[in-house]
């Protein structure tokens, strides 16, 4: 194996490896009562899921990264199965992103927050959730 | 002659109680009208401002708590009512979310701290303290009325109840209650919280709107009345002043007249008594040959000689005795010889009082009299010693009887007034009077007095 080969190779590893790990959506915490999710769109777009702890409450971030802006994507968040809030959003930047915060009451025993989006004009679909 | 005193001559108010001269200071300062007039205002005044006080903040109280049943009222109706879903009522997470955001957004405020949504089993449906909702608890007989029957209710908060518990640390809580309906038609309990201190506030604005004129209305008042009563203050003093020459005129005037009535008694029927007395004496000694004769004549002198005795007491009782010239001691002997002589062993100790005050002496002399005529009539005693003590710049007397005593605290008898009516004077003179008796216990007067 020469060193060309062997340095694509190494890339090649490396990219897979940050691949799995972006399609199996692993937990990251910002803060030790933060839960986060992350994953992929049905195209090239990631989306982002985070729940943190509001004084008695759970504030709900959910973000899409498409990496071009002026993108209109109508997004909805859930609260056990129910749609709790919703509405449209663009995406601006550089990054090409938007991102929803909202805060819904923290019920008795455990929440699933669930976050569905859709690009108006291409119909991808990001659809994530947690459970708090 | 003076009018016998009874028993309860000795029974001032004042009988256990001493004082001097700044005593009699306070006394005066405080029975002067125009201090009381003024201490009434001042006391008016005070009176005036915790009544407004008082009432003000009930008032308060009654206007915060209506304004605080007519906003639940209002916010139930208009906002509660229409936001409440069948999901928020059954739970559901996304519906309570949404019935949430209204309420943080349109109910709580600055007023309404906190809210709570009860239903009829006493769970808490909804509560913008997330952490009460789905809790239970036991409702009480009104908040079960308001729900059955409608209405609405306030009270003060008692945090000490479980589900008060995050209430706590806020102060003073006003909580109402209203019903208000699910679409279902299901009746529930909408619980708002105000804040005490608005009541605390409306009651400072309604003192302060009336405080200022009510302290001017008095003080005017005062303003205008004080010259007033002064100026009358000044003319009761005044008249207080010639009634009291007056009285001073007539004792004087008495005291005059007493004194020609016993020296004429003196010297004009007493020497005429006493040269009888003599005179029968000598002609029954003459008589000697006619036995019969001379013992008719001794018992003439005798009944001459115990009329003179009788009239020398009664010469002691209408005027003192010269004091001055025959001093106290020989005073205080004529004064206790009726009663020695009617069985009452009597003690007399008299220091020397000479370079005392006439006022003093006179003074002495008198209570001396006073307790000593108690002491015999009254209290019928069988012993009485008088002692006159004196030390450096105190003399003291002090009169004492193992007679039927008395009850010091007891009023006296309407009309005799006895010691009591020495009081003043004693202690205008600086001096302290002290009676001490108790029933079967017998009496002891103590008068001391300051000398130069």
């Amino acid at each position: 194996m020469n060193r060309k080969y062997r340095s694509f190779a190494g890339t090649g590893i490396a990219a897979a490896v940050v691949a799995v790990s972006v399609l199996t959506a692993p937990t990251a915490s910002a803060n030790d009562d933060d839960v986060i999710r992350r994953g992929n769109c049905s195209g090239a777009t990631d989306w982002k899921l985070k729940a943190s702890p509001e004084d008695g409450r759970i504030e709900v971030e959910g973000e899409v990264d498409s990496f071009r802006k002026g993108q209109t994507w109508r997004w909805r968040i859930f609260h056990d199965g129910d749609v709790s809030a919703r509405g449209t959003a663009t995406t601006r930047g550089p990054s090409g992103s938007f991102e929803v915060r909202r805060v819904v009451v923290n019920s008795r025993g455990v929440d699933t927050i669930g976050w569905r989006s859709v690009n108006t004009r291409s119909g991808e679909v990001c659809r994530g959730s947690l459970r708090f | 002659m003076q009018s016998p005193p009874p028993a309860l001559g000795l029974r001032p108010p004042e009988a256990t109680a001493s004082g001097g001269r700044s005593w009699a200071r306070v006394r005066r300062v405080v029975a002067n009208p125009v201090v009381q007039f003024f201490t009434a205002g001042a006391l008016a005044l005070l009176v005036l401002l915790v009544g407004s006080g008082w009432l003000s903040e009930r008032a308060a109280t009654r206007e915060a708590i209506w304004d605080a049943r007519t906003t639940t009222d209002l916010l139930a109706s208009s906002v509660v009512e229409p936001a409440l879903t069948r999901g928020v009522v059954a739970g559901n997470s996304a519906a309570v979310d949404r019935f949430d955001k209204m309420m943080l957004r349109h109910v709580l405020s600055d007023d309404v701290l906190r809210v709570k949504i009860w239903s009829r089993d006493g769970s808490i449906v909804y509560s913008d303290q997330t952490r009460l909702i789905g809790e239970t608890f036991s409702l009480g007989a009104e908040e079960t009325d308001i729900l059955r029957d409608g209405g609405s209710d306030a009270e003060v908060s008692d945090l000490d109840e479980p589900e008060n518990r995050f209430e706590r640390g806020q102060g003073r809580l006003l909580e109402v209650y209203t019903q208000v309906r699910a679409p279902g038609g299901q009746r529930l309990l909408f619980e708002a919280y105000f804040s005490y201190d608005d009541v605390s506030r409306r009651s400072g604005q309604v003192l302060d709107a009336f405080r200022p004129i009510t302290i001017a209305v008095l003080l005017i008042f005062l303003a205008v009345t004080g010259p007033l009563v002064w100026v009358l203050a000044r003319r009761l003093d005044a008249s207080a002043a010639a009634r009291e020459r007056l009285l001073v005129a007539a004792v004087e005037a008495s005291d005059v007249e007493r004194r020609r009535i016993a020296r004429d008694l003196h010297d004009g029927v007493v020497q005429q008594l006493a040269g009888t007395s003599f005179a029968l004496s000598a002609t029954a000694r003459e008589s000697a040959s006619r036995p019969d004769d001379a013992r008719q004549l001794e018992v003439l002198a005798g009944g001459v000689r115990q009329s003179l005795r009788a009239l020398r007491s009664l010469l002691v009782e209408i005027y003192p005795p010269e004091l001055k010239t025959e001093g106290l001691a020989a005073a205080l002997d004529d004064l206790v010889a009726p009663v020695a002589a009617n069985g009452v062993q009597v003690d007399v100790h008299v220091a020397d009082t000479s370079g005392l005050p006439d006022e003093t002496v006179a003074l002495m002399w008198r209570v001396a009299q006073e307790a000593v005529r108690n002491a015999y009539r009254h209290a019928r005693c069988r012993r009485l010693a008088v002692i006159v003590d004196r030390e450096p710049g105190r003399v003291k007397l002090e009169v004492v009887d193992d007679g039927s005593g008395f009850d010091p605290s007891a009023p006296p008898a309407p009309g005799h007034l006895g010691l009591r009516s020495l009081f003043d004077l004693i202690h205008d003179a600086g001096g302290d009077l002290a009676v001490t008796s108790s029933p079967g216990q017998g009496t002891r007067v103590k008068l001391e007095a300051a000398t130069p």
